[in-house]
């Protein structure tokens, strides 16, 4: 065919242009296989370690409380607020209170909440730390087990309610978690052990499970299964595998460059001086802890961002196509956004190996990887055209490549289902292992796409919040 | 090199992951009811003893043997557990005689690894083991625990010895871990101080002598812990928050003064609180809260005028002391009707707030 397309100096051209892409995507790989693998393998001994400390008793083993504020933004969530505040106060935790920053909702968000906690109107001073949009009012409950407040403010976005309940916070350390999660019964006083193992911590990542299908009884799990939608359950496996292990690996040397937006602390008087949450970005959860290392160590403070595997916060993934495609488009802008803002750290030695490994690695293989992947699916049918590519070698690399994929998935989750204790059936090991190749070869090419494209219109839903359909967590 | 043969070699290795964590999951239930069956079996043997004067030689040799494995010694622990419910002190008594296995296995356990070394301590506290006993081989172990970097090393270390009950013991082991210069919290310190099962006030003032010894870290939980454990210090802690010291000594110092009013302190403290120097505004907020324990009319005034204060803190702690000392809406109304919107504000939202704890108390 090339005969008819090309003449001998084109093909000449693309021939040395193959060479290159050649070159570079072996390179590209092994880094990426490199990685995977060694996150894999550290994640999975980092739980069995962990599993064996448990047993042995090598914990903290007394409830050493330190204070926490929980806030819960909200926006149009009057499906789920009340629920997920029960829940929050059945914690099995003394000393905490509860915020919930209602960002103007269209919905009854505020009068579900009123009504059900007996809440009442109160003149409450806030002092303006961090800058955010004016309060409407605030309504506080002293009925129940810690204190709840209602903060009712004009519309801004997340990061700016936020930044309002960290203004009306009392106490030293935060969470921030989402209005539709739902936190493990014992979720605060494992987030907040790494605080107490070292005084220089500014933040600690809790590790987010999807919890579609998993019924939950006081913050308890008592029956666990994979989802039974398809999409759902694949993601259980990607955060598993790409969330779970890399975020492990990165811990071994504070090079956590995100804390999930859906269950993460933080150290109050750290994140005011570094500036809050930033409310012009898609990527608000990112970009704090990405900004808390510019800051700290351009200010040359001593600091450590952690990783908890065992503080638990159940969280609804979505179930369908367009939702999943909704939330990666926000997670890939912010990701850029994030970067872009905090370049400084790209290839800077003062950031030691969170810029060379962390940022890095957040660079080619998350921000870029869907550019490089589409120019690599491109270069493949340039190949094919020009009839330089060995065909059956092509398959077995791709099925080499997916069946080593499905083998980390499948390691990262019996890893993790065997040292959490959670009993998995037999009939949902056969669904990961059927799914975990699926997730591999086809939604992980769909994402590839919807990452890709995920810059086309971003300016129109830039400071609106990210929403999926909600449903109720199976609380019983 | 190929890619290929690196994925290859990844595979098998990942493989061989995935063929350990099957393993795992028949070692882990295996491993389970092994343990289960070896509760069961310990609380036949140590029931068997309870009714002995002393302790079989062959039943002493036999423990030894078996708790040498870190599994048996957990299984063990699960049994004590179990058997304490119902019989608390026969199981001490029991123990007390066992004292001379765990002397000896004191030795094996030195040589273990870093986690299952740190499970032997947290038995020994756990029943109280050796209280009030000074012994070299439960002190070696120990205090190579107390150096070692894991946090868990060393705080099982500490409640071992807090459980043995010596006050020495206890002051020597925080100068280990200062001199080991790793990073102790201070929260934990004083929470476990507390459990301290000996001489408490013999304690407190051992440890109030040694203060000078340790790093700023380490007096700062020693003084919070006083301040929960002893009203005797009220004297001594005028005199350091009177000496030249670093500030968070003096914010410990005024703190146990609110707790404990002193009269002699009372001027200083008024004095503090009419700071106007904003770098000083932690001593001025902190000496508001303690305030309130001086209930009369000069410390109303010095609090109204810290409601005030420019320093959001300072009001905030100026409101809550006067909210404590009782006063009603009628006592602010000169702050109520003044100029000073924040400070009328943050009053108001106090005595608020004081309402709708007592509504809800009262429903």
């Amino acid at each position: 065919m090339r005969y008819y397309l090309f003449n001998d100096t084109a093909f000449e051209i693309i021939k040395v242009f193959l060479i290159c892409v050649e070159f570079f995507f072996v390179i590209y790989l092994i880094g990426y296989s490199t990685f995977l693998f060694i996150s894999v393998v550290t994640g999975s001994s980092t739980l069995y370690k962990k599993r064996q400390q448990d047993k042995l008793k090598n914990t903290i083993l007394k409830n050493h409380f330190v204070p926490i504020s929980i806030i819960v933004p909200a926006y149009n969530e009057d499906v789920t607020i009340v629920e997920n505040v029960r829940s929050l106060l059945t914690l099995d935790y003394p000393l905490y209170e509860i915020i919930v920053v209602d960002d103007g909702s269209a919905d009854k968000t505020s009068a579900k909440l009123i009504d059900a906690f007996n809440m009442l109107p109160i003149r409450r001073p806030i002092q303006r730390k961090i800058d955010c949009q004016p309060v409407e009012f605030v309504y506080e409950a002293a009925t129940h087990k810690v204190p709840l407040t209602l903060i009712r403010k004009k519309n801004g976005g997340k990061a700016d309610s936020l930044n309002t309940g960290i203004n009306a916070c009392k106490y030293p350390y935060f969470i921030c978690i989402d209005a539709d999660s739902v936190l493990q019964y014992d979720s605060l006083s494992k987030i907040v052990k790494p605080v107490l193992e070292n005084d220089n911590v500014v933040a600690v990542g809790g590790a987010v499970r999807p919890a579609n299908s998993v019924e939950i009884e006081n913050g308890r799990v008592i029956n666990y299964r994979l989802p039974k939608n398809i999409i759902a359950c694949m993601q259980v496996l990607e955060y598993d595998r790409s969330f779970l292990a890399s975020r492990i690996l990165f811990d071994k040397f504070n090079g956590s460059l995100i804390i999930s937006g859906a269950f993460g602390l933080f150290k109050k008087e750290t994140v005011i001086a570094a500036g809050g949450y930033d409310s012009t970005t898609l990527g608000e959860d990112m970009e704090l802890v990405v900004k808390l290392h510019d800051y700290c160590v351009s200010n040359e403070i001593p600091y450590l961002i952690r990783y908890a595997t065992d503080a638990i916060c159940w969280s609804q993934v979505p179930e369908s196509i367009k939702d999943l495609s909704k939330q990666r488009r926000r997670w890939h802008i912010g990701l850029f956004q994030s970067m872009w803002r905090h370049r400084v750290m790209l290839a800077n030695t003062k950031f030691g190996l969170t810029s060379f490994i962390s940022y890095f690695y957040f660079l080619i293989y998350e921000l870029l990887s869907p550019f490089i992947e589409l120019f690599g699916i491109a270069t493949m049918i340039l190949a094919f055209l020009v009839d330089l590519i060995n065909v059956p070698f092509m398959l077995l690399f791709f099925g080499i490549y997916a069946l080593f994929g499905s083998v980390m998935s499948m390691t990262a989750f019996f890893a993790r289902t065997q040292t959490i204790d959670l009993k998995v059936t037999f009939k949902d090991v056969l669904k990961a292992l059927l799914l975990c190749t699926v997730e591999i070869c086809v939604l992980r090419f769909i994402m590839v796409w919807v990452r890709a494209t995920a810059f086309i219109g971003y300016r129109k839903r830039k400071l609106q919040w990210g929403r999926i359909q909600r449903k109720k967590i199976n609380l019983k | 090199m190929k890619i290929e043969i690196l994925i290859y070699i990844y595979l098998a290795v990942c493989l061989a992951m995935i063929g350990f964590n099957i393993v795992c999951i028949f070692v882990f239930s295996r491993g389970d009811m092994e343990t289960e069956q070896s509760r069961l079996y310990y609380i036949n043997l140590i029931k068997e003893q309870f009714s002995r004067e002393a302790l079989e030689d062959r039943h002493r040799l036999l423990i030894y043997k078996r708790l040498a494995h870190v599994r048996e010694l957990t299984a063990f622990d699960k049994a004590l557990e179990t058997l304490s419910k119902d019989y608390p002190e026969e199981v001490y008594s029991y123990l007390r005689k066992l004292e001379h296995v765990f002397v000896a296995l004191a030795d094996r356990y030195s040589r273990r690894n870093e986690i299952q070394m740190a499970y032997f301590p947290y038995v020994i506290s756990r029943y109280r083991l050796f209280e009030g006993e000074n012994l070299p081989q439960i002190n070696r172990i120990l205090v190579d625990l107390l150096q070692k970097p894991s946090v868990y090393c060393r705080e099982n270390a500490l409640h071992a010895v807090y459980s043995l009950g010596i006050s020495q013991n206890v002051a020597d082991a925080l100068k280990i871990i200062d001199e080991a210069g790793f990073y102790h919290n201070k929260k934990l310190i004083t929470d476990g101080l507390m459990s301290f099962s000996g001489d408490k006030n013999e304690l407190d003032e051992y440890l109030w002598e040694r203060l000078d010894d340790y790093s700023l870290n380490i007096q700062l939980a020693i003084l919070d812990y006083i301040r929960f454990s002893s009203e005797d210090f009220r004297e001594r802690m005028l005199a350091l928050l009177l000496d030249n010291r670093d500030s968070e000594i003096h914010y410990c110092a005024i703190r146990y003064l609110g707790r404990y009013p002193y009269e002699p302190a009372y001027e200083h403290l008024i004095k503090f609180s009419e700071h106007e120097d904003e770098a000083r505004w932690e001593y001025t907020s902190i000496t508001c809260f303690t305030l309130a324990s001086y209930p009369c009319e000069r410390t109303v005034n010095a609090l109204k005028k810290c409601l005030g204060s420019r320093n959001w803190y300072v009001r905030l702690n100026a409101s809550q002391a006067l909210e404590r000392m009782g006063l009603e809406n009628i006592d602010f109304v000169d702050i109520f009707d003044g100029d000073d919107r924040y400070a009328s504000e943050m009053m108001r939202y106090r005595l608020d707030s004081k309402k709708l704890h007592e509504r809800a108390a009262t429903s």
